[in-house]
């Protein structure tokens, strides 16, 4: 009855159930956490070249420039549950042969609460190009900062910290200002 | 060492070790139909996955647990964390999308009924990467809904990890299949 086999199977049995309350308590408890933040995102400069990518090395294809502030507190984010955050910064529009786009330009991660009081000035990271060959005829586009709270343990969550209005792409430039 | 066993395996009778075997299976049979399951609630082929590299890091590291859904009535966004199979490639891949485009139809006059009808291009990235996705596309130009094989939506850390170790020492993994074999054999309940 009370082998030393029986003993360690029990033993291990209650310390892996009371590993998992423990983990499941963890991953409930980032529930109650809803910070919603909000920042300010202003999108100071676009700009389009032409130039090549690098998914076709030797076609002409537009390319847009952002040039963007931005100004948002996320420290509310981080609590006991939060690993990390993963902020990005998306274009949304629409193109002329009515195809809707999610592009994301710029992203950064952020670990610490510590790093997450953002003030800055950045520009796209990402190539910013449209899937035929120039930005013509499209839609304005609005430019979101959205962000991803991953855990240590439990559910990933979505938000959106800023929104710029509808902001039309400019005229190709065919020299460098 | 074994003579122990042996002696109460003959005591038992075929019996018994049929009865044994007949339990063996039945919990076999129910860890398959719970996964199958699960994989037709999150509408996946695998609702649970390992992750073998690390250019999800820090996010994710070898040998994290993902847990995946899939809903058909859901289309991809960006930010989204999805596992991607590329024809081809024996490894599943886990990494965020960077761009959507939705695709309308060519024929003039066609409105697909449901959105989901419509055809969607991922481009995606690993955020330990420094570069997008296309290099590991093997030759396609965009992921599409029937590449992957769900959305990440929770996570847990390490647990994992014995199964990388099983695949990295395959003697471990006979070790321990034939050790639960020999105990649920010998053992009587």
């Amino acid at each position: 009855m009370h082998t030393v086999y029986s003993r360690i199977n029990n033993v291990s049995a209650f310390l892996s159930s009371c590993l998992m309350a423990l983990l499941a308590a963890i991953a409930l408890s980032s529930l109650v956490f809803t910070a919603d933040p909000k920042g300010i995102l202003d999108v100071q400069s676009l700009n389009i070249y032409e130039g090549h990518t690098r998914r076709y090395h030797n076609r002409w294809q537009d390319v847009t420039f952002v040039n963007f502030n931005l100004t948002a507190d996320l420290t509310p984010l981080f609590n006991w549950n939060t690993k990390q955050l993963f902020l990005y910064l998306q274009a949304e529009y629409v193109d002329a042969k009515g195809v809707k786009n999610e592009v994301v330009i710029w992203d950064r991660i952020i670990h610490k609460k510590d790093k997450a009081n953002l003030s800055l000035n950045g520009r796209n990271k990402y190539v910013f190009r449209n899937l035929g060959k120039s930005f013509k005829g499209a839609s304005a586009a609005n430019y979101t900062l959205k962000y991803n709270v991953m855990p240590y343990v439990g559910l990933l969550t979505y938000g959106e910290a800023a929104r710029t209005g509808p902001l039309a792409f400019p005229e190709k430039r065919t020299e460098v200002a | 060492m074994f003579a122990d066993e042996l002696k109460t395996l003959r005591r038992l009778g075929v019996r018994h070790v049929l009865l044994q075997i007949l339990n063996f299976a039945s919990v076999l049979a129910t860890g398959l139909m719970m996964w199958k399951g699960l994989g037709l609630v999150c509408n996946t082929e695998s609702p649970i996955v390992v992750v073998l590299s690390g250019s999800m890091e820090p996010a994710f590291y070898r040998g994290d647990l993902l847990f995946l859904t899939n809903p058909a009535s859901e289309r991809y966004h960006t930010g989204d964390i999805t596992v991607y199979k590329i024809p081809g490639a024996d490894i599943p891949i886990v990494h965020r999308v960077l761009e959507t485009h939705d695709v309308v139809s060519k024929d003039k006059g066609y409105v697909s009924a449901s959105p989901l009808a419509q055809k969607q291009l991922i481009l995606t990235k690993g955020d330990n990467n420094p570069v997008d996705d296309i290099d590991l596309y093997q030759g396609l130009e965009w992921l599409e809904r029937k590449h992957i094989v769900g959305k990440v939506r929770g996570f847990l850390p390490y647990i994992g990890y014995v199964t990388i170790a099983m695949n990295d020492f395959p003697q471990l993994k006979y070790a321990l299949l034939g050790g639960l074999g020999l105990l649920a054999l010998v053992q009587r309940e």
